[in-house]
């Protein structure tokens, strides 16, 4: 049986998907893990999870975000001189989040 | 910490005597030479563990065990000695581990490793217990670091062993390995001599004597074991407490006074024969001292 183990390096951080152990259940999941995924980065907590328990929609199924142009979600949009206060905040996360869309 | 009479002992020179001193010399050779040797068993399991998981977990246990070695080393570089003399020079025979550790194991039986990892974890938990209060201080100093890896060894132990024994032939396997090596495991609680054991508990080196501590071992092992229905072989009154184990329990070879089986020296040549190929004549340093 296969588990994905997701990592958070910090308290408060995500889980992270990091890789996956094969045990026969939970508890040796988590043993295994706890060397294989925990031992060299830091760790500050692990999950396990059933691989079979993971759901999934991919871009076979789905057109992510539509496909029309909604640019009046992002706050990139609205960015005039000088920029409002909240955009210039995040601008940062507007710029990656265009960048890995492919609109920049 | 400190005894009756409020001894404690911060460094080597605070112990009175040359008998003393030695008795803590003898004390540290077995600690760090059972952890060396069980550590440098366990890595012949490396890929050849039943799965990429159980075989990294294990390596990781031998990695904490020669980390622990390396501890107890260096608290005995401070009576005089150095990693060259400690290990690649040393005479095989100069060798305290109880002979438990330094059996070979059969091919492919992961049931020993299991069962032999399991008697010999629960044993260093009881010593390193009865070591957390010594009056030792670089003992002293040191058990927690080392009590804090050995959680996950026990833990790992188990959980082998609970689900090996769930099936007809895991169970056999277990009992098999549990009958050899049961013997052998024994000889972690060999005083070795007639005085050293006495006078390092009248010390307050260690808390508890070898006797004890077998008592403990062996009421929480068959505890354990007998609840997954395994048979461990009972202690009798007479070896409980400072009693004696009769000779006849002990394997031939009980390896605290050097008397060790043919298995230790084929294993030290294979330990050293890198440094031996290598024609060096001194141990090459990567790490520091740990505090």
């Amino acid at each position: 049986m296969i588990w994905e183990v997701f990592r958070q390096e910090a308290a408060g951080d995500y889980h992270a998907h990091c890789g996956n152990v094969h045990a026969p259940d939970r508890e040796m999941a988590l043993l295994f893990a706890e060397i294989q995924h925990g031992r060299r980065k830091p760790t500050n907590s692990l999950w396990v999870v059933p691989q079979d328990e993971v759901g999934e929609v991919d871009t076979d199924e789905a057109v992510f975000g539509g496909t029309t142009d909604k640019s009046y979600r992002f706050a990139q949009t609205y960015s005039v001189e000088p920029a409002a206060e909240e955009v210039e905040a995040s601008e940062e996360e507007q710029t990656e989040a265009e960048r890995k869309r492919g609109d920049l | 910490m400190a005894t009756a009479d409020g001894a404690s002992y911060a460094g080597v020179d605070d112990l009175d005597g040359e008998e003393a001193a030695e008795a803590v010399e003898r004390l540290l050779f077995r600690l760090a030479d059972d952890e060396l040797v069980v550590a440098e068993r366990y890595t012949e399991w490396q890929v050849r563990a039943p799965t990429l998981e159980s075989d990294i977990s294990l390596a990781n246990v031998a990695q904490d065990e020669l980390g622990h070695a390396r501890l107890w080393y260096q608290v005995l570089e401070r009576f005089g000695h150095d990693e060259t003399d400690l290990i690649w020079e040393r005479d095989p025979e100069d060798f305290r581990h109880g002979t438990l550790v330094e059996q070979p194991f059969a091919d492919g039986d992961w049931a020993d490793a299991v069962v032999r990892g399991y008697l010999y974890d629960v044993a260093e938990d009881e010593r390193l217990h009865a070591l957390e209060d010594s009056t030792f201080a670089p003992i002293r100093d040191r058990v927690g670091k080392v009590l804090d890896e050995e959680a996950y060894h026990l833990e790992y132990a188990e959980s082998w062993l609970e689900r090996l024994a769930g099936s007809e032939d895991g169970h056999e396997r277990l009992q098999d390995a549990l009958d050899r090596l049961y013997p052998y495991a024994l000889t972690l609680f060999e005083p070795g001599d007639g005085t050293t054991d006495a006078r390092i508990v009248e010390m307050g080196v260690r808390e508890r004597s070898l006797g004890a501590l077998r008592e403990s071992w062996h009421d929480r092992v068959d505890d354990y074991l007998g609840s997954l229905g395994l048979r461990v072989p009972p202690l009798e009154p007479s070896e409980r407490a400072d009693g004696h184990v009769s000779p006849t329990d002990l394997p031939d070879h009980v390896g605290r006074e050097g008397d060790h089986t043919d298995h230790w020296p084929a294993l030290f040549a294979e330990m050293t024969g890198t440094y031996e190929d290598l024609g060096r004549d001194h141990a090459t340093r990567i790490m520091d001292d740990d505090e």
